[in-house]
């Protein structure tokens, strides 16, 4: 355990949580837009930036992204983390506008003139929520960022999707924060990122319930046989 | 120009428009074209500097935050979106759309950049545009006034990061980096490849000084870089491997290359590249120079240096072997039809240590590249009891664990000066000393004893450290009277090596250093023979691969731009630049760079399996997410 102040409380924290954790347990709000309990932090939405002070100097930092330390104090809501959480917001809402998402936490930031009624767009906002999910609970990576930089000539960063591995399980379209991943079901086909899967009847009750690709690819990662997972939840 | 107009470098604020005289000297270093051309001004990562006070600031602070857009990878919000919103504020202005609280806002937006971007990159990048709003008020405030336009500015754009700068071959190892973390390690592979054609190679026994200019030292330690560039190549490697690009289009001019190290491959492969017809004349029975005659096994598999080899090879590279060119014929060569010739011969003949009793051919006493040589060509080495080797450098060291692993009970290095002077990489000698290899610092050879053409003993003599001489480290100085007699059964002479280079036959003598390396002239590559470019330990005495590498690379441009006429834009030199200093704050996260096993010591010895291990591809991963991305943008223009 290490001591910690937040917000002018005195608290022992578990080594290696993360400033956003601690303050979750302690019901202390901080916005993010891109952080998922079950996934690692990414640090990218720039929403839960919280000022902290180590060796005498106060300095901002993600809280997702950054452990506790033994004798670290921490503001949430200073005036400094409160303008540069806000600064974040309007400018997440510049560049997705009619995303609600979006809209909401720029609303709930303070940030001005943002219209009332719910935005209608579904922007991808590179919080990549679903790479990490593909690749850390998944297990496949079928999604990845595509960023830019020098010699990598795109115009715009992007989350590429690899048809070849993803099973169509559909967790990226769960996690997805805007619904820019859109999941489609017709009879017995889902279409996620274009590409088409074909569904299985559960042996019970015969609803569609999940992919033949991502049962294979259960069956094969476990050694369960194929034949004893083609039964759905509410039927096992 | 001699003096400064206006400089911002450092946050040191030196404003001299109306005419000061402020000599650029006094100016705290910045960076500058490295031909020596004059600069009117430029905006980089750190300031903004005027030599000429009637740049045009506004216009040159508009491209450079197109430039460094471009380095905006957009994994975090606030950097893109904010680069994104300056722009449009700038079209607006420039639109006569706009009006003075565009500037507020651009300088808002520039502050919370600063503070809230997750990488150096956008942490450091935007001050120098605050540095030109607020000292370049009223050029701002015309053009939000749509007094003044933005002008299509006639710039150049130079991206570095303190790492690359350290990279004798200047690989963008952010930009590596970046694609390992983002899973994307083909694409990484053919990033390193654009400038280091041997990564499998240099991903193992690279010396790495951009670790050392990692700016992660100062927080915890320095990212693993080599390894990194190792997991790229064997992630490739397990797959099946990928072939290398082809030529886009066929040129008709053949370029021969004597000698297939690395300075040669290079040459080659970007040679042919380029489209050229490219034939490599090796002496030796395989291709990789040094880097398959010197180095031993258990450092660097010797699969691992054919598949790149074959690699080069595949894209239409010829490579003669067993072709030893005593006799470099230039006029004969232009016959055959070669345009122009690249010697990278390498440094293959021992240096003699200058004793008494020092006979070549006495056996039981040999040259440590020789050694290396032979036993790698498969020449049997008959291990005896105890062997010495004379020397400090990764040759010296090659040498001995290599003789423990044939089967000397024995090994001892024997170094002049005391480890902290020794040139050898620390890890090497760190794993020597792991290994039971004993070093005996301070003290050096004095005397050969033969006997019946027989190595018979060694006498030494024990050093002192006086003052330095000119390579910074202290001159060691015999103790009078400390000779002792050291018992071994052979002793390898490992004290540096030097170029046997060709006889040229052309309408002059081939230029050479005194100390036997040829001379060239680093602009063109070329040495004062017309149409023949050297490069390689041949040109700098025995270096490291990544020197070689670059050589290569540089003389292919070299060699393209003599046989095309063209040249080469100037680059800037940041001599005197400290690239990892920024204005750019925030709190850093320590975390340890990931480890990689080892084999262990006492069993290792026994064989010549690979030592070290490499990263898995998630530990690639985690390890490339500590790189803090320092890309420097500099935009600058030439003095018109």
């Amino acid at each position: 355990m290490v001591n910690i102040v937040i917000d002018g409380r005195k608290v022992k924290a578990k080594e290696e949580s993360t400033i956003l954790e601690v303050a979750q347990d302690l019901n202390i709000y901080i916005p993010t837009l891109c952080y998922h309990e079950e996934l690692s932090s990414f640090g990218a939405c720039r929403l839960c930036t919280v000022e902290v002070k180590t060796n005498g100097k106060w300095q901002l930092a993600s809280s997702c992204t950054t452990p506790v330390e033994d004798g670290m104090e921490v503001q949430v809501n200073s005036d400094t983390a409160k303008e540069t959480r806000k600064a974040a917001a309007a400018l997440l809402l510049y560049k997705y506008p009619d995303t609600e998402a979006v809209r909401e936490i720029a609303r709930e930031l303070g940030v001005e003139a943002v219209p009332a009624e719910a935005g209608t767009a579904h922007d991808c906002i590179l919080c990549g929520m679903c790479v990490r999910t593909c690749q850390e609970i998944v297990g496949v990576s079928a999604l990845s960022f595509r960023d830019r930089g020098p010699n990598r000539d795109i115009e715009e960063p992007e989350i590429e999707f690899d048809p070849n591995v993803c099973i169509g399980c559909g967790s990226c379209a769960f996690v997805c924060p805007t619904g820019f991943i859109q999941l489609e079901h017709e009879d017995d086909k889902r279409t996620i990122w274009n590409k088409v899967f074909k569904m299985v009847p559960c042996k019970v009750c015969g609803r569609y319930f999940a992919p033949e690709d991502q049962l294979r690819y259960i069956s094969r990662t476990t050694g369960v046989a194929y034949s004893n997972l083609t039964t759905c939840t509410n039927c096992r | 120009m001699e003096r400064v107009a206006f400089s911002s470098w450092n946050g040191k604020v030196i404003d001299d428009r109306k005419g000061g005289t402020t000599k650029t000297s006094k100016v705290v270093s910045y960076p500058k074209p490295a031909n020596g051309e004059k600069m009117a001004a430029l905006m980089g990562w750190n300031g903004l500097v005027l030599e000429d006070p009637k740049a045009d600031v506004v216009s040159l602070t508009y491209n450079y935050i197109k430039e460094a857009r471009k380095i905006s990878c957009g994994e975090c919000s606030v950097c893109m979106i904010g680069f994104d919103k300056i722009l449009d504020l700038f079209d607006n202005m420039a639109t006569g759309k706009g009006d003075k609280s565009d500037l507020t806002e651009i300088a808002a937006i520039a502050k919370y950049v600063a503070a809230n971007s997750k990488c150096s990159f956008g942490r450091s990048s935007l001050y120098p545009v605050q540095d030109a709003l607020k000292y370049f008020k009223d050029d701002f405030l015309e053009l939000a006034k749509g007094e003044r336009k933005i002008e299509a500015l006639k710039y150049d754009v130079t991206v570095t990061a303190p790492c690359m700068e350290a990279c004798p071959a200047k690989l963008d190892i952010p930009g590596y980096i970046e694609l390992i973390r983002n899973n994307r390690f083909d694409n990484s592979l053919d990033l390193i490849r654009e400038r280091c054609i041997l990564p499998g190679t240099t991903g193992r026994v690279c010396t790495h000084p951009c670790e050392d200019a990692c700016v992660r030292n100062d927080v915890d330690e320095s990212l693993s870089i080599r390894l990194l560039k190792r997991a790229a190549a064997d992630v490739d490697l397990e797959s099946g491997g990928s072939a290398l690009p082809a030529p886009r289009f066929e040129k008709d001019e053949k370029v021969a290359i004597i000698g297939a190290g690395p300075a040669g491959l290079a040459a080659a492969y970007n040679l042919r590249l380029k489209g050229y017809g490219v034939t490599i004349f090796e002496a030796l029975p395989y291709a990789g120079g040094m880097a398959v005659v010197g180095i031993p096994e258990y450092r660097l598999p010797a699969t691992v240096l054919s598949h790149e080899i074959d690699l080069i090879k595949r894209m239409g590279v010829e490579i003669r072997l067993n072709q030893k060119v005593d006799n470099l014929d230039v006029e004969k060569l232009k016959k055959d039809g070669f345009d122009a010739v690249y010697i990278a011969v390498g440094a293959h003949k021992g240096n003699p240590m200058g004793v008494e009793g020092e006979d070549q051919s006495c056996e039981g006493f040999v040259d440590g590249v020789e050694f290396l040589r032979d036993f790698n060509l498969g020449k049997p080495i008959d291990a005896k009891k105890k062997v010495v080797i004379v020397g400090g450098g990764n040759v010296a060291f090659d040498c001995a664990r290599s003789c423990l692993r044939l089967g000397f009970k024995e090994v001892e290095i024997v170094y002049r000066r005391s480890r902290a002077e020794m040139p050898a990489n620390d890890d090497e000698i760190d794993a020597a000393l792991e290994e039971g290899i004993k070093i005996n610092f301070l003290t050096n050879p004095s005397k050969i004893i033969v006997k019946d053409s027989k190595l018979d003993c060694c006498e030494c003599i024990k050093m002192k450290l006086g003052k330095p001489d000119e390579s910074g480290r202290r001159r060691p100085e015999p103790v009078k009277g400390s000779e002792f007699i050291m018992q071994t059964d052979m002793l390898i002479c490992a004290i540096g090596q030097k170029p046997e280079l060709p006889v040229v036959k052309a309408d002059k003598a081939l230029d050479v250093e005194r100390w036997g390396t040829v001379k060239i002239d680093p602009a063109t590559q070329m040495t004062n023979v017309d149409g023949v470019f050297a490069g390689g330990d041949c040109v700098l005495g025995p270096a490291t691969l990544i020197e070689a590498l670059d050589m290569g690379n540089k003389a292919a441009r070299g060699i393209d731009n003599y046989l095309q006429g063209a040249s080469t834009n100037g680059d800037l030199s940041f001599d005197g630049v400290d690239l990892a200093a920024t204005r750019g704050g925030g709190y850093l996260v320590k975390e340890s760079a990931r480890k990689v096993d080892f084999l262990n010591p006492k069993k290792r010895i026994k064989n010549f399996e690979e030592v070290e291990g490499g990263f898995a591809p998630s530990a690639a991963m985690t390890e490339a997410g500590r790189c803090l991305r320092c890309y420097r943008v500099v935009v600058w223009q030439k003095e018109q």
